[in-house]
Formats: structure tokens, C-alpha cells, sequence
């Protein structure tokens, strides 16, 4: 597996804040990274140093195996930004705003017209195209600003909440673009204060707080990480019981913890947090039946992606 | 938003990775830079021995250099030195606008190159002109470079977006219609007013009208260009930044050359056409007689090239200072004291020196020659500062003297005579390598990246 953006212990200081410190990410080519956070984590302070808009206090960053701080050129030609703020020419038309930038990338003038086409229809602009770009709604202008990322095809998109601020519609056309963009083989890689926007495209994700990171991996390794982690909620008639049940199992292999839960409608509930396979589940089922408590209900709770990292992240990222 | 527009340090980019092609331009702008400081060099050294031949230390240095330096050119020795470091000057603001167009990648610089080469070639074969050597020796060789690769050179991005929103819709079209109403309002006005005067003073000659409508509008359009330059420029990069376009600018492989020249030559085409859409005005001025083409091309020039330096100004504030209104502040102050306040300082009497000679008199200030020469300069130069002193002063020596380049100045303290030039090449040259320098730092800092 190779990485596209690779940042080693990257420190940014203002003053004597670190607004990120010590971070250290890894996004592997042609994935679709969520980098996620709250407010204030230091996400968008990353992207910065990552896109040689600011220099890191301490650390490395590479993009593409480009030095973000030696190569800035070379970073350049391999992004695409696309910062939290739209940037806004009041004066212009879509198409233009779109030349504009591609002109920037240097992208002869014989091409640039053909190219306009194509990402206007990518974002499906190409009806807009004469108008002005101030006049567009959010998510018109946020599809506008993907486009202009993708001006000079470069390999990763660094992109700054794209999502926050459009209704759900917009929110939904944006992510299907994202993932229409990786499937043409671009990595991306994005930040985000919602888990819920992330958790559904993303191949990987790394969850940053305080400017430090917190977990970070593929999707499926963090469901590998987590899934073993079950839950079994055994109901019984009284605390009598549920102490009986606790001690009966508390001692059997794989079983991490026990715990007594608050009676609900009259009945006792133990939940235990097991991290064995199924012949274990099936061993504690077993093991109760065996012994002479009368058991209400045995079942094993399954838990979203949301409660997942609840427990990860210990509550950080809501 | 935590995006802080005032970054404490900030710290220069290396100048690493660049392309076959910025390799290219880059080198070609190094060769150029090369050829200024060779011909840097070479006025520095002479302009020592004009002094050294002045104190009539060294002997026969003056006809020596003539000869060795523009052999073909008839005239005094002293006269024939004086020529040569203008004319150094005026092929180093040459090639530094060269410079900058090739790192600008203007499209402009392919045939500018070659003009330079020729004209250089002209000095040399006219006037044995030798120092064009460097010149011309710099222009081809980053010509050659250059020629490589010539769809590098194109029209710039920033100038065509700038002047597409400037133009677009019946805004630019109801500003021209304006100002023109404005400035046939003024001539008329000025007509009604003079005329009458005039007539009761006895001295209504058509030409002496058609002088005043001329002078009257070239002062407008000065003032126009004092305010409009600086303005248009002022918000060139301040401006980005407030509208949080300034990152995405700079995330772009737009070099920061190309940017700042974009700017400026869409104010500059904007001033341009402000006052070429004059000129049907002055024309009338024209038709009055009294006033010579001559007067009219130097009005444009000294017009075109304070507005470029005006617009440079604006840009180096722009770059400097967090916000346009700051910037704008600090260009107007600049703008501001050049053109009123040096005129303040040489109504001062110490430097009655060059106005007395310009209006042929005995300079009368000092007994000793190495002084009144060293006055008689200053007052030139500080008039080449100021765009009002050197066209009033260009055209007095126009009028009075038919002087149209050079003139020279019979000191009354010894009888002695020295060279000098009409202000308006002096004050060009001057302003267009301030220009130059200052779009120099202003790229500087725009490379520079927030520490
Ligand atoms: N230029 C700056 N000067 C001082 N503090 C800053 C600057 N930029 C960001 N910060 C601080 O750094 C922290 C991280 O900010 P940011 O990277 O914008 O977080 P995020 O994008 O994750 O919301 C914030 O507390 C912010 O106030
Ligand atoms: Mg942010």
C-alpha cells in the first residue's frame, strides 16, 4: 500500500497554542480519507501546511513524496484545494471562473474550453454556465468549487468541510460526487465535524482531537478492531440473580466486564462485554443454562458505526 | 474563523522544482538581470569619472570616453558623457522591464525582446553607442532561450479576468460616457471663462486658448491618474485575501510575476483608455494651434508612465499591508507628497539653482562651479520626482529653448558649461526603475509563506 500524503509528527504552533501536535496521518493512494474532528481540532491548520499555504513549526509532511516545505511546486501541481471558505469573484461567470483557474494551472488556451465543458458536466453545472458565480446557491457553488480543484488532474483533493453549511440534497449530490471522483482514481481526502457524513464513503478515516490524532485506519480494520468487542445482554428476574449471572460468568475466559445494569420494567439486566467468537457466545449461553437461574432473555446487541467510535473516540466527536 | 491575514513571520519559499519551462524563463530573467547590473556597473563607474574629469583630475578622460563610448556622436565631450549615462539608464529600465515581462510570461516580451536588440543595434551603428553591447548581448541571448519555448508566452489570466469583470455590462460604458461628459464640461468651461479674460487683457490669440484647454486637460487627467491609479491597485492582493481568494490563488502554479503584472496592466489598460479616449479633446486644444505634437507625446508619456508608477506604488502597499484600506492609505500618502509636497520643497530658495537655468539666467548661487553644478543636478533631479515640475519644466525648455532631449547650462560661476537632459527622460527613467523595483519587493513578499 502506498501513501500519497504522509505527515510525521506535524506540530504547528501559534504563540504558545499548538493548534496541531504532533500529528502524524498516513492516506494511502486512490483512498477516500475522512479526517475527522471537532471544532478546533486543528483540521483545517493541517490542511494548510499540507496545501504550503502555511510552514510547519516542527515535523514533515509529504505529498505525492513531495516535501511540502522543500518541494512547494511540485505539492502544488498534485492538489487540488478546495479551502472551508468559497472564495468569491463577484465579477465573473461560472465558465470564466473556471478558465481563470485553469489559465492558473497553465492550461493552453486550445484546451481550456474543452475542459470547461467536461467539469461543468462532471459537477453538473453545464446549464449554469453563463451565470454569474455569486449567484449560485451553496451547493452550486461548492460543485463549482470541486471543479475548479480538478482543473489540472491532479492526484489528491484536500478538501475542507465540503459539506458543512448545504442542506441534506446538497450534502447528498456532493458525497455521490466524491465518490464518483475516487472511482476516477483520485484520492481524497477530506475533513469533516459530522461522523455520519464520513462514516458512509470513506474507505479510511482518522479522527483527530487537539491537534493530535486519536485512532486512524481503514474502515475495516476499525470494524475489526471493534466488532470483536461484543455485547450480550442477559435479562433475569432480580438483582439476586443478575449478582448470580455476574459471578457465574466474570470469571470465563474472553469476558473483559460485567456489569449490573438498572432494573427496566421490573427485571434485571447484566450486560457482559465479551471479545470471543461465536462458540464463546454459545459457551456463556450454556454455562447460564447450565446453572439455575432462571434466564429471561440472552441476546447480543449489534452497535452502529456511531456508538463504535462513541467508545473509541471516548465521546469526542459527536 | 481562525485565518489570521496579519502573520507575524513569514518565510521565503524555496525556489525549488520548477519546470523545464520555469527553468527556462527563470533563466532567461537571470541573463537579463545580469545585463542591468553589467550596465549598473558601467554608469556607476562613469558618473565617478565624470566627477574625477569635472575636477579636471584625470586629462583628456572626457574625449577619450567620447570617443571610446559614442564615437559617433558630434557634440562636446562633456555632453557626449552625459549622453552615455542616460542612455545606459535608459537601457537598464529597458531590460529590467524585460525582465520582469519574460518572468511574467507577458506575451508582449517575444517582440519587446527583439525591439530592444534593434534599437540597440541602432545606437550603435548611429551614435557608436559601445555599452549597448550588454544590452544587446543580454536581450539575445534570453531571446534564444526563450525562443524555445515561445507558448509560454501568453496573454496573462489575471489581466484578462480583471479587465472581464472591469468591462462587462454598461457599468464601464456609463463610467466613460461620465468622465468624458465631465471633461467637455471642464474644457467647455474653461473656454468661457478664458476667452472673456483674455480678450479684456488684450492677448486672445487662438494659440494662446488652444494652450490653456491643453494644459488644462492634461492637469485633469494627472489628478484622474493620481486618484484612479493608486485605487485600481491598491486592492490587487489585499483585495484577495479579504475575499478568501488569495489561497486559492496561491495553491495555483500563477506565478507571483504574473500576478502582480496582470493587476497592474488591467488598471493600467483601464488609465490607458481613460486617456486615449480623451485625446478627440485635446485635439480641439490642437485645432487652436499654439500647441506642438511634441507637447502632446510628452504629456502622454509623463501621464503613462506616472500612472505605471503609481500603480506599482498601490501594488507594494498592497502587498506589504494585511488590508486594502491600509494600502490605500499609504499609496495616496506617497502619491500624495510626490505631487504636491516636492513641489513644496523646491520652491525652497537653495534651489533656484536649476529653475534659473532653466529659465536662462545666471544660476547666481554660488561662487564655486563644483557647487553650482552640484545644485543645478539636484534641482533636476527632484523635478524628475515630481510629474507637474517635470512637465511644466519639459515644456518651458520645449517653448523657450526648442529643447527636446538635451540642453546644457553655462554656469555662471566660472563660464564653464554642463550637460543635462529634459526632465521628462530623466523623470521616465527614474520612475520606471522605481516601478521596477518596487514590483521586485512586491513579488518578493508575495512568495514569502506564512510562518
Ligand atoms: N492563524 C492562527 N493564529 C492563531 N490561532 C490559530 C490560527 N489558525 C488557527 N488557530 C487556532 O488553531 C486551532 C485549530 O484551528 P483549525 O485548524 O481551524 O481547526 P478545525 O479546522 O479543526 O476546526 C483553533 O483553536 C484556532 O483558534
Ligand atoms: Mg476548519
Amino acid at each position: 500500500m502506498s501513501l500519497i500524503i504522509e505527515t510525521k509528527e506535524l506540530v504547528k504552533r501559534y504563540g504558545k497554542f499548538s493548534a496541531v501536535n504532533g500529528l502524524s496521518l498516513e492516506v494511502p493512494l486512490g483512498s477516500i480519507y475522512g479526517f475527522v474532528g471537532p471544532n478546533g481540532a486543528g483540521k483545517t491548520t493541517t490542511m494548510r501546511m499540507l496545501t504550503t499555504l502555511t510552514r510547519p513549526t516542527n515535523g514533515k509532511a509529504w505529498i505525492a513524496g513531495h516535501s511540502v516545505t522543500d518541494e512547494p511546486r511540485a505539492v502544488r501541481r498534485a492538489i487540488g484545494y478546495m479551502p472551508d471558505e468559497f472564495g468569491v469573484y463577484d465579477d465573473m461567470r461560472v465558465w470564466e471562473y473556471l478558465d481563470f483557474f485553469a489559465a492558473c494551472y497553465d492550461i493552453a488556451e486550445s484546451e481550456r474550453k474543452r475542459l470547461i465543458e467536461d467539469l461543468l458536466e462532471l459537477v453538473d453545472l453545464s446549464h449554469r454556465r453563463e451565470d454569474m458565480v455569486d449567484k449560485l446557491s451553496r451547493g452550486m457553488k461548492q460543485r463549482l468549487s470541486l471543479a475548479r480543484t480538478l482543473a489540472h488532474d491532479p492526484a489528491v483533493l484536500i478538501l475542507d468541510e465540503p459539506a458543512s453549511g448545504l442542506d441534506p440534497r446538497a450534502r447528498v449530490e456532493i458525497r455521490e460526487l466524491l465518490v464518483q471522483l475516487a472511482k476516477m482514481g483520485k484520492t481524497i481526502f477530506f475533513s469533516s465535524h459530522i461522523l455520519a457524513d464520513v462514516a458512509e464513503i470513506c474507505t479510511h478515516i482518522g479522527i483527530v482531537e487537539a491537534g493530535q490524532m486519536v485512532v486512524q485506519g481503514s474502515m475495516d480494520e476499525m470494524r475489526a478492531q471493534l466488532m470483536p468487542h461484543r455485547e450480550i445482554m442477559v435479562t433475569v428476574r432480580d438483582n439476586e440473580a443478575a449478582e448470580a449471572v455476574k459471578s457465574l460468568v466474570a470469571e470465563m475466559e474472553n469476558v473483559v466486564n460485567v456489569t449490573i445494569l438498572e432494573p427496566k420494567a421490573g427485571r434485571s439486566r447484566v450486560r457482559i462485554d465479551f471479545t470471543g467468537d461465536d462458540d464463546g457466545v454459545a459457551a456463556v449461553n450454556q454455562k447460564l443454562h447450565g446453572a439455575a437461574i432462571a434466564i429471561l432473555g440472552f441476546s447480543e446487541e449489534t452497535k452502529d458505526l456511531e456508538s463504535m467510535f462513541m467508545r473509541v473516540t471516548k465521546g469526542i466527536v459527536t | 474563523m481562525a485565518q489570521d491575514v496579519t502573520p507575524v513571520e513569514w518565510i521565503d519559499l524555496p525556489e525549488e522544482s520548477l519546470t523545464p519551462r520555469e527553468q527556462r524563463l527563470e533563466r532567461a530573467a537571470t541573463v537579463l538581470r545580469w545585463g542591468a547590473i553589467a550596465n549598473g556597473a558601467l554608469a556607476i563607474i562613469l558618473i565617478v569619472l565624470a566627477f574625477l574629469g569635472g575636477l579636471k583630475i584625470i586629462p583628456n578622460l572626457f574625449t577619450t570616453l567620447h570617443t571610446l563610448l559614442l564615437g559617433r556622436f558630434s557634440s562636446a565631450d562633456d555632453a557626449a558623457l552625459a549622453t552615455v549615462i542616460l542612455l545606459i539608464l535608459v537601457d537598464i529600465s529597458l531590460v529590467l522591464v524585460l525582465m520582469i515581462g519574460i518572468l511574467a510570461r507577458e506575451i508582449w516580451a517575444l517582440p519587446a525582446i527583439w525591439l530592444v536588440v534593434a534599437v540597440n543595434i541602432v545606437g550603435v551603428v548611429l551614435l557608436g553607442f559601445t555599452p549597448a553591447i550588454f544590452s544587446i548581448i543580454a536581450a539575445v541571448w534570453s531571446g534564444i532561450i526563450i525562443s524555445r519555448d515561445v507558448r509560454a508566452f501568453r496573454i496573462n489570466p489575471v489581466m484578462l479576468k480583471e479587465l472581464r469583470g472591469r468591462m462587462r455590462g454598461v457599468r464601464a460604458f456609463i463610467v466613460l460616457t461620465i468622465y468624458l461628459g465631465l471633461m467637455s464640461g471642464f474644457t467647455a468651461l474653461l473656454y468661457l471663462i478664458y476667452t472673456p479674460l483674455a480678450q479684456a487683457g488684450g492677448s486672445a490669440s487662438a494659440g494662446s486658448i488652444g494652450r490653456v484647454l491643453f494644459v488644462g486637460l492634461v492637469a485633469v487627467e494627472l489628478l484622474l491618474i493620481i486618484f484612479i491609479a493608486p485605487a485600481f491597485t491598491a486592492g490587487a492582493i489585499t483585495g484577495e485575501r479579504e475575499r478568501q481568494t488569495y489561497d486559492l490563488l496561491r495553491t495555483t502554479l500563477l506565478a507571483s510575476p504574473s500576478f502582480v503584472i496582470g493587476k497592474l496592466e488591467s488598471a493600467l489598460s483601464y488609465i490607458l483608455l481613460l486617456l486615449f479616449s480623451a485625446i478627440p479633446l485635446q485635439s480641439i486644444a490642437f485645432l487652436f494651434g499654439g500647441v506642438t505634437e511634441l507637447e502632446l507625446i510628452f504629456s502622454f508619456v509623463i501621464l503613462a508612465v506616472t500612472a505605471i508608477a503609481l500603480g506599482t506604488v498601490g501594488i507594494y502597499f498592497s502587498a506589504i499591508t494585511p488590508r486594502t484600506l491600509s494600502a490605500s492609505i499609504r499609496s495616496y500618502t506617497i502619491a500624495l507628497a510626490v505631487t504636491f509636497g516636492i513641489p513644496i520643497i523646491l520652491s525652497l530658495p537653495f534651489l533656484n539653482a536649476f529653475v534659473n537655468a532653466v529659465a536662462g539666467y545666471g544660476s547666481g548661487v554660488s561662487s564655486s562651479p563644483v557647487v553650482e553644478s552640484i545644485l543645478i543636478y539636484i534641482g533636476l533631479i527632484l523635478v524628475s520626482l515630481n510629474p507637474v515640475a517635470t512637465a511644466l519644466t519639459a515644456q518651458q525648455l520645449l517653448t523657450d529653448r526648442q529643447v527636446i532631449g538635451f540642453w546644457s547650462v553655462t554656469l555662471s560661476s566660472d563660464g564653464s558649461t554642463i550637460p543635462l537632459v529634459s526632465p521628462w527622460i530623466s523623470f521616465s527613467i527614474a520612475y520606471l526603475v522605481i516601478s521596477t523595483v518596487l514590483i521586485v519587493l512586491a513579488v518578493r513578499q508575495m512568495r514569502k509563506v506564512e510562518a
